[in-house]
């Protein structure tokens, strides 16, 4: 079977079926055809309108095909009149009846399902009347005392019985032969009922209302609410699906263009879904199979819709739910698989046959979610950024003190990369850097940041060498080729310990930190040429300088047990000149260097270490640990402007990163620390914003939006004063949120230490804390 | 290792969306049976039903919480082709030391859609109170709350047509000026030829309007789930996607390429991991706050957890299966082997899910390797 349609010229307001489902009649304002059905088309057989003689009998409200007669229409005008045509006749004699005896609008109108000649129609003008289509006029009249009749449907499983829905939300059940009164009435929705469907086997009645709700009745003895679908809109039409029990088809009145088949044990998503209309549709007809029905719509088409091109709403919803939350903690809502439920089922009942062989619409409606919560062992993680983040230590001592602290503090946290990285931070921007750092910044400006260690003093023509070097290369002096830049390299970022250590064994001025034995392995690992540049400091200091950048005889066979030693963290820009080669012949004087391949003039250690801790800083911020990169930025103070090639809005991301984070962990204390501590704008700003909190009046509660304590509306400032003293506050003012009242901070505090309620006695449990 | 709790929801069909407040102290839940639920966790870390109400006419989709700063708002999305934005109130409190009552009121009901709104989210917290939805006919609008203390007036910014039917979005979270407002979505449309499914879509201040930057045409098939990683303070973005597969793409401004007209850098677009661990479709993707481990949910019934490790390359390190046990970590290894050589046959793929299954009995207590 086929999805296909046929194009009308006006909106078609309503469709039947015959008997065998070949030929459907369609009807309109300005529409009436009959149509057979093949098998990929529609095709006209009668056109009722082409008659000369048009009224307004013809347009139809509502059209009904005798089930037992092929050859009678029946149709609802909103005229007021019922019509009944026979097609085996011509022209104007088609209209064989043409009963005008409703006041209003018909609404409705069916044929009896087994007992020929016998209709039915139900009108706006609250009445209901049944004909037999041989008469001339109709043999009862039912009186709804309902303001109008929306649907009338005769009961397929009692022959006499006929359902009636109004606009008052009632349903009436009738005996054809008791016209005097309904059996039975009773309210179905809170809106106009406007359509019923009598279930095929069950004694079920469905019903479609303006409150968005389809309902199924068991009207098997005392009425009883079976369930109730809830969908988006307001509903025009149902009917059963055949052969499939709890299945029913819907269409809207308005919105809605589509039409929605439900399974009514699920009533929250539609089973299949039919988007073709464009307008909301007016008619659904099953042809007899449940694959496949008819539709007709306002959009001016009918349709035939097959099932298997409907789309499944359920299928397409997530099924799953996912969330994780600042401790890592996963919340999981996963669908409860059918087989699963259905093995549940089978352990409580034994006994039951085990066919498991499940469809799709088999499973549909078992359809239920459990949620789970995960604690895993990432959770630790996050205990790690808050306990980090309260004990970290970003002002008040001296950069050395504070990064020797958070070092420590990385370190007990198991966070030895973090930790590594502060110490190396402590070396390059300590105290004894600091030392030598006025000179530092004051020739900062030169292109070639000279690195003026005191220790390593150059000679005079070397610096000059080193600054005609213009490219940054130059700062490594040293490091040209090969195995000598790799040394230096593995070193880098230990370089300035390095130093540091030279200036301690020398007895110089030395910051005030203190590397153990242990430490110094970890900093100085790789670098075993280090008792060789001790011992040469202690003999000859003279040559110190030599004796760290040419590395003694020795050096060289140690040097290849270095390069196993574990690479450096961060890759170090390789920017060395090729023009420090020149310094080679220099050095040749020294024989027992000429071993090595590139022998090096004493050269001043110049090298600017920023670069190394931007991409350090970088490092971590790509793995998520803002915390390093943003804390490391706070500490280091006035030495952020070394960091020339770090742009000041990663700078602001990070620290915005960092403060959101805190936010996250309610750490709004530490928050604030880093907004005080930061150097941009755009961060301090931060924290001026939002800062105006009004306060009540305590006599009528409006906000006091003025400066002072005057209320607009009670025109005084009596009950702006303290509660306890009755002065004026100056200064602190704590005042309860729920009634308003408040004082001095100290008054305020003495009384909720003693008392619940509030001290004007206004009766509020106030809460202080 | 992995501590389960389950939470007796109660939804009376399936449970479309959950989700953690700004502080993971709260959660919401979103259902077919139209009702939105709200929990609080006490202090035994047990979830208590706070409140629970009928907020569409349809299965809800997605719920999601805006920035607290907002106050304590919700925002959903419902097959009845509406979005709507909640409000708790918290009534008098009884007494010192008593939680009030609370009810949530609807404070907009966002209906310009023609058909069902399948996501809604809400934008960075520094752009205010801004509101993005997408929808079945592939319609992404903009909302915008121009006054944030009122909830009830929400203005229609931009609207943006969308070729394919929309399934998912996220905003691009990072808090860096040089990033502008970036929004990614998916379609979950089958039709495998119809290009590209996930679309980025990025807000030129120049010419004030949306743009929309890249497809990213690696991705053809039904996408179920998009998110952006919080960015704090990486240069790149990194974008996850559920479609048959996991994947991680990563975005990278191009600097000093910048179309001239709408002053928005191009994006190097790279595919920096792709899982095929579920070895069926992929529903969810959810990172966590920091962006360092992203959790993936699939048809197979398992949480997968993967971590970025030191050289940035992407491993799983963690196997949950739905119902609160632990898969063994045998499973996962052959799992990342598979993972390594990109599509295995959909067959072996199942066959390995099986497998999963089986071992998911067999609880072992080590922990994942991860770094």
């Amino acid at each position: 079977m086929a999805t296909f349609n046929v194009i009308q010229e006006g909106p078609v307001n309503a469709l039947a079926l015959n008997r065998d489902n070949t030929q459907v009649a369609i009807g309109g304002r300005n529409v009436f055809k009959v149509y057979s059905i093949e098998e990929d088309q529609f095709k006209e057989i009668y056109n009722l309108r082409s008659s000369k003689h048009l009224n307004l009998s013809f347009s139809c409200n509502d059209i009904s095909w005798s089930s037992t007669d092929d050859n009678y229409l029946a149709t609802a005008a909103t005229n007021g009149h019922v019509c009944v045509w026979n097609l085996t006749k011509m022209g104007k004699a088609m209209q064989e009846q043409d009963y005008q005896e409703h006041t209003r609008t018909v609404n409705k109108v069916n044929f009896h399902s087994s007992e020929p000649n016998r209709l039915i129609s139900g009108s706006q003008d609250g009445t209901m009347k049944y004909f037999d289509i041989r008469c001339k006029t109709s043999v009862a009249t039912f009186v709804s005392n309902t303001e109008s009749v929306r649907d009338v449907q005769f009961s397929p499983h009692t022959p006499h019985t006929f359902a009636a829905v109004s606009e008052n939300g009632s349903i009436q059940l009738w005996d054809i032969r008791r016209p005097e009164k309904c059996q039975h009435q009773f309210t179905a929705h809170s809106g106009p009922v406007f359509a019923c469907d009598w279930h095929p086997e069950m004694t079920w009645l469905a019903t479609a209302s303006r409150d968005k709700t389809i309902k199924v009745w068991d009207l098997g003895s005392k009425p009883s609410l079976e369930s109730t679908i809830h969908t988006i809109a307001s509903i025009g039409h149902v009917k059963w699906r055949p052969q499939r029990k709890f299945h029913i088809a819907s269409c809207a009145l308005v919105v809605d263009c589509s039409i929605n088949v439900w399974d009514i044990r699920r009533p929250f998503i539609p089973f299949a879904s039919f988007n073709e209309h464009k307008d909301v549709a007016t008619g659904v007809v099953w042809r007899g199979d449940p694959k496949v029905f008819l539709s007709s719509s306002r959009d001016c088409t009918v349709f035939q819709h097959a099932f298997k091109d409907a789309s499944r709403p359920a299928s397409k919803a997530n099924p799953q739910g996912m969330c994780l939350n600042n401790s890592s903690e996963i919340l999981y809502a996963c669908r409860v698989s059918a087989n699963a439920n259905l093995i549940y089922k089978m352990t409580g009942f034994i006994r039951k046959s085990s066919s498991t062989n499940l469809t799709t619409s088999d499973q549909f409606h078992q359809a239920s979610s459990t949620v789970h919560q995960f604690k895993t062992h990432l959770t630790q993680e996050t205990k790690c950024f808050y306990s980090l983040a309260s004990n970290y230590m970003m002002s008040g001592k001296s950069v050395s003190e504070m990064c020797e602290h958070n070092a420590t503090v990385a370190q007990e946290h198991g966070k030895n990369y973090v930790s590594t990285v502060w110490r190396i931070l402590k070396t390059i921007y300590g105290d004894e850097y600091n030392r030598n750092s006025s000179l530092y910044l004051s020739k900062n400006n030169d292109d070639s940041i000279s690195h003026n260690n005191i220790v390593l003093d150059p000679s005079t023509d070397t610096d000059k060498q080193s600054k005609g070097g213009d490219t940054p290369g130059a700062q490594f002096s040293g490091g040209d080729d090969t195995e000598a830049e790799d040394q230096v390299d593995h070193s880098a970022p230990y370089g300035s310990a390095f130093t540091s250590y030279s200036n301690f064994r020398l007895g110089l001025p030395r910051g005030d930190f203190f590397f153990g034995d242990n430490e110094l392995d970890v900093e100085l690992d790789g670098l075993n040429s280090i008792p060789d540049i001790r011992n040469g400091i202690r003999s000859t200091p003279q040559i110190i300088d030599q004796q760290d950048w040419t590395l003694p005889n020795e050096a060289f066979n140690i040097r290849h047990e270095i390069q196993n030693h574990s690479p450096p963290p961060e890759q170090f820009p390789n920017q060395n000149s090729p023009d420090t080669n020149d310094e080679t012949p220099l050095h040749a004087e020294d024989g027992s260097a000429a071993f090595l391949t590139i022998p090096k003039a004493p050269m001043r250690f110049e090298w600017n270490p920023s670069n190394i801790l931007i991409s350090a800083l970088k490092y971590h911020a790509t793995l998520g640990d803002v915390q390093t990169a943003a804390v490391i930025l706070i500490v280091m103070g006035d030495h952020r402007r070394l960091l020339k090639d770090l742009d000041e809005s990663t700078q602001e991301h990070w620290l915005l990163g960092y403060i959101e984070l805190l936010g996250r962990y309610r750490l709004w204390n530490i928050a604030a620390q880093v907004i005080k501590l930061s150097w941009l704008p755009s961060v301090t700003q931060l924290n001026q914003q939002s800062t105006r909190i009004n306060t009540n009046c305590g006599n009528c509660s409006k906000p006091l939006q003025r400066a002072g304590w005057v209320c607009d509306r009670c025109h005084t400032s009596e009950y702006a004063l303290c509660s306890i003293c009755h002065q004026v506050v100056k200064g602190l003012y704590a005042w309860c949120q729920g009634c308003s009242h408040g004082g001095h901070l100290a008054h305020i505090q003495q009384w909720m230490s003693k008392h619940k309620a509030c001290p004007t006695g206004c009766g509020h449990l106030c809460e202080y804390s | 290792m992995f501590e389960a709790q389950e939470v007796n929801a109660e939804h009376k069909d399936l449970i479309h969306d959950v989700a953690y407040d700004f502080y993971g102290e709260r959660m919401a839940t979103c259902s077919s049976d139209q009702y939105v639920k709200v929990w609080d966790q006490n202090s035994e870390g047990k979830w208590n039903l706070t409140s629970s109400w009928k907020a569409h006419s349809g299965s809800v989709w997605k719920v999601t919480w805006a920035h607290p700063e907002f106050g304590q708002v919700l925002a959903t999305c419902s097959f009845d082709r509406t979005a709507a934005v909640w409000e708790e109130l918290v009534g008098e409190t009884p007494g010192p030391g008593e939680r009030g009552t609370r009810h949530w009121v609807r404070r907009t009901n966002l209906v310009d859609s023609r058909t069902s709104v399948t996501d809604v989210k809400f934008g960075p917290r520094t752009q205010g109170l801004q509101l993005a939805t997408c929808s079945a006919d592939g319609v992404i609008r903009i909302y915008e709350a121009p006054d944030v203390m009122n909830l009830s007036q929400w203005t229609l910014q931009h609207e943006i047509q969308c070729k394919l039917s929309c399934s998912c979005l996220t905003w691009n979270p990072s808090l860096s000026k040089n990033h502008p407002l970036m929004l990614a979505v998916g379609s979950d449309d089958t039709n495998l030829s119809a290009g590209g499914k996930v679309f980025i879509y990025e807000y030129s201040d120049n010419i004030r309007r949306w743009i929309k930057t890249d497809t990213i045409a690696s991705v053809t098939d039904p996408v179920h789930d998009i998110a952006f990683s919080p960015n704090l303070g990486r240069s790149f973005h990194l974008l996850a996607i559920a479609t048959k597969d996991v994947r991680i793409i990563s975005l990278a401004p191009i600097p000093d390429n910048a179309n001239t007209q709408s002053g928005l850098n191009k994006l190097d677009i790279q595919t920096a991991a792709q899982f095929d661990d579920h070895g069926c479709m992929v529903w969810r993707v959810c990172w966590n706050i920091t962006g360092t481990i992203l959790a993936s949910s699939g048809d197979d019934g398992c949480v997968r957890m993967f971590k970025m490790n030191y050289i940035n390359a992407w491993k799983p390190v963690a196997v949950l299966k739905g119902d609160g046990s632990h898969i063994s970590n045998e499973g996962h290894r052959s799992s990342v082997s598979s993972a390594a050589s990109l599509p295995t046959p959909p067959m072996a793929a199942v066959s390995q899910t099986a497998r999963y299954i089986k071992l998911g009995t067999i609880s072992q207590s080590r922990e994942a390797p991860w770094h």
